[in-house]
């Protein structure tokens, strides 16, 4: 028994001081849970990083940049390897950044762009085009309704925005009002902060259904204020995806299920998984590869009822029926 | 009768309504259609922004509730609302269990019904409980005891989820927050029948009368035979409940609970509409009533930022200007401003008649 025990804790030392040799230590600052595209982010970066071995330190900032901040000094006191960041907002983060650059930690920027991002050095950047988002929800809308035949009709839109200050949002604001700008049938009436979240997103809602009477068009900023939208449609007698076209971001499941379930028209993706392109490029630092400062978009489509509704400026891409892709989704 | 004129502008529930009302008032002016009120019969509820106000308001002013005689006691308590996170992640831990073995959110509930309604009110009690004791027993200073609890309860609601926001489908659940009894939303009902239950409780026995008795002087009261660290402890525990179902109703609303963002800043607008409502942080006399109707004001203000499409930028600041507003209303110096003015023109009158 002894000399089992002996040769099991010799084992142990042994596989450990192997694994710790070719150990990479990843810090990731992650701005807290929010959404359910958020733990789709975290989950996947998290279980790919520990799929390789490598030793994660995970820093969940609650929304707060404080601790955020703290977080990305810690790293710097640890000696983590590489550090994943996104920030909680844009501005800011010039003094602490530039302490991770002194240090020589490779920074992998992610989702969220600080303001100061020219200034700083980085690997890269891996985000959504959050101003291509915005125009892909204003553009589907607007051929949607085509579709519908009611191209000549006039529309009142409302808007959802995110949390203020927060790239996510102020990119796709731009970017709806920008091809909202060039018609004059879609008319926003109405556009107040949701925060992001659920509640805040069904509350706005409940009140813009009592100041407006007529509202066509809901478009979210994110599937959560939208699914939150959903019940407040439902309370005031209305039906939702029918009575008011619903537009969303970010293709969680649950903007799946409510699409397929018919109470949501369109959910624009703003794809979560990272890692697959996080992984190889940490990897290949390691093999002394060297990358090009840039900001990397993954591949995104938009996912609605019925399909087929163009989403791009040329009119080329098509829009995915979510009914057939439900089953796929991972998040 | 006279006396009773005089002394109305320095009875601070009356201020806290006239503010009410002034503001509604302007609102009203404003747009008109602000205080429309129908009967929906699709919902079978009425609808209506006042209704709004008096729905939404529900979780503060049950939370409120506690947090006036905690203030009456001269104490705070700034965990009500990572209490709130946590009676939505146990609830929600029970209705869905492993969401990965069952993926899909629907109509149906792991435990039963009861334990999900039981559970999150025992764990939030048993947190009030723990308040209480630090705060009455080891004669901890409130803010620092309520602290412990304000950062550990999100992390406690937090592992109770994985970090992750369940969603639930489940009805029963989805009545507390969505549903409606004769013809209101049913937080309105939860409010209502809590709201009744504290205050018979505080005021038709002498449970009021100790609060304020401790609040006042601590050790007078011990020396009077008051037992003050169990009234303390009994305030704090009644606290931990309210923030429970307050945290049941918000995620119920959502049918979904949402650990970072469920209950943020409750403390500060629970604080804020017991002093509003006119019970003074130093302790001693409070009003339950004058909760209500704080509760009422900062719920009021928020309904019409988003019903008048204030810009999300300017929330903040307009928000902040009418409380500042409210508040110098109610101050001492305006209160008797008023009193002695109203009374100089009674005089008038009096001379001229």
């Amino acid at each position: 028994m002894k000399k089992f025990l002996t040769i099991a804790i010799a084992l142990v030392l042994v596989i450990g001081c192997v694994a710790n040799a070719s150990a990479i230590t990843v810090g990731f600052s992650q701005v807290g849970q929010e959404s359910d595209w958020r733990t789709a982010n975290t989950d996947d970066m998290c279980a790919a990083i520990e799929a390789e071995g490598w030793t994660l330190v995970y820093d969940d900032a609650q929304q707060k940049q404080e601790n955020q901040v703290k977080a990305l000094r810690n790293f710097i006191t640890q000696g983590v390897d590489y550090i994943l960041f996104t920030g909680v907002v844009t501005t800011g983060w010039d003094e602490v950044l530039k302490e991770v650059n002194e240090a020589e930690i490779p920074l992998f920027l992610l989702d969220r762009m600080p303001d100061c991002m020219d200034e700083i050095d980085y690997v890269a950047a891996f985000g959504g085009d959050f101003l291509e988002e915005g125009r892909r929800m204003a553009r589907w809308t607007i051929n949607y309704l085509a579709a519908q035949g009611r191209a000549d009709e006039e529309i009142n839109v409302v808007i959802l925005e995110g949390t203020t200050g927060a790239a996510a949002a102020t990119d796709r604001t731009k970017g709806i009002m920008e091809v909202l700008d060039k018609q004059d049938k879609l008319k926003v009436i109405a556009s107040q902060t949701g925060n992001f979240t659920r509640a805040e997103g069904q509350a706005v809602m409940e009140s813009f259904l009592k100041a407006h009477e007529d509202i066509d068009v809901l478009l979210a900023e994110n599937d959560d204020m939208a699914l939150g939208a959903i019940d407040a449609i439902k309370a005031a007698g209305k039906v939702p995806g029918k009575d008011i076209i619903i537009v969303g971001c970010d293709s969680v499941k649950a903007a799946f299920d409510a699409i397929v379930a018919g109470e949501m028209n369109c959910t624009v993706e703003c794809n979560p998984l990272y890692s697959s392109a996080v992984i190889p490029m940490i990897k290949g630092l390691e093999e002394g590869k060297t990358y090009e400062k840039g900001v990397v978009h993954p591949e995104e489509g938009v996912f609605c009822m019925d399909g087929g509704i163009p989403y791009d400026e040329a009119g080329e891409l098509l829009s995915v029926k979510a009914a057939d892709v439900i089953d796929e989704r991972k998040y | 009768m006279k006396k009773s004129r005089e002394s109305i502008f320095k009875n601070k529930l009356v201020l806290a309504v006239i503010a009410e009302l002034l503001i509604l008032v302007v609102a009203g002016i404003l747009e008109p259609g602000f205080f429309h009120v129908e009967y929906n019969a699709t919902t079978g509820m009425l609808y209506g922004s006042l209704v709004d106000i008096v729905n939404r308001s529900a979780e503060i002013t049950i939370i409120a509730m506690g947090m006036t005689m905690v203030i009456a006691l001269g104490g705070t308590d700034i965990s009500v609302g990572a209490l709130v996170a946590v009676s939505g992640a146990f609830a929600l831990k029970l209705l869905r269990w492993d969401v990965t073995l069952y993926p899909t959110p629907g109509d149906y509930t792991i435990a039963p019904f009861f334990l999900v309604i039981l559970v999150p009110l025992l764990i939030c009690t048993a947190m009030g409980l723990f308040n209480g004791v630090l705060i009455g027993k080891f004669k901890l200073q409130p803010i620092i005891a309520t602290l412990i609890l304000m950062v550990a309860g999100r992390g406690i609601a937090q592992i109770a989820t994985n970090g992750k926001q369940f969603t639930t489908g489940y009805t029963p659940y989805r009545f507390i927050g969505q549903g409606s009894l004769l013809g209101l939303p049913f937080p309105i009902i939860i409010t209502i029948v809590i709201c009744a239950a504290v205050m018979i409780f505080v005021r038709k026995t002498a449970f009021g009368t100790f609060v304020e008795s401790v609040g006042v002087n601590p050790n007078a009261s011990r020396v009077t035979g008051l037992k003050s660290d169990r009234i303390i402890i009994i305030v704090y525990t009644l606290t931990g409940f309210l923030s429970g179902v307050a945290g049941l109703i918000y995620s119920s609303r959502i049918s979904s609970c949402d650990s970072n963002n469920a209950g943020v800043n409750y403390e500060m607008d629970a604080i804020l509409a017991v002093v509003l409502g006119g019970t003074s942080m130093t302790g001693g006399k409070f009003s339950l009533a004058g909760t209500i109707v704080g509760s009422l004001i900062i719920r009021t203000i928020t309904t019409l930022v988003y019903y008048f499409g204030i810009t999300s930028e300017s929330i903040m600041a307009f928000k902040a200007v009418i409380i500042a507003v409210v508040i110098i209303f109610q101050s001492e110096p305006v209160g008797k401003w008023l009193a002695t003015r109203q009374a100089r023109k009674q005089k008038a009158g009096e001379l001229r008649g």
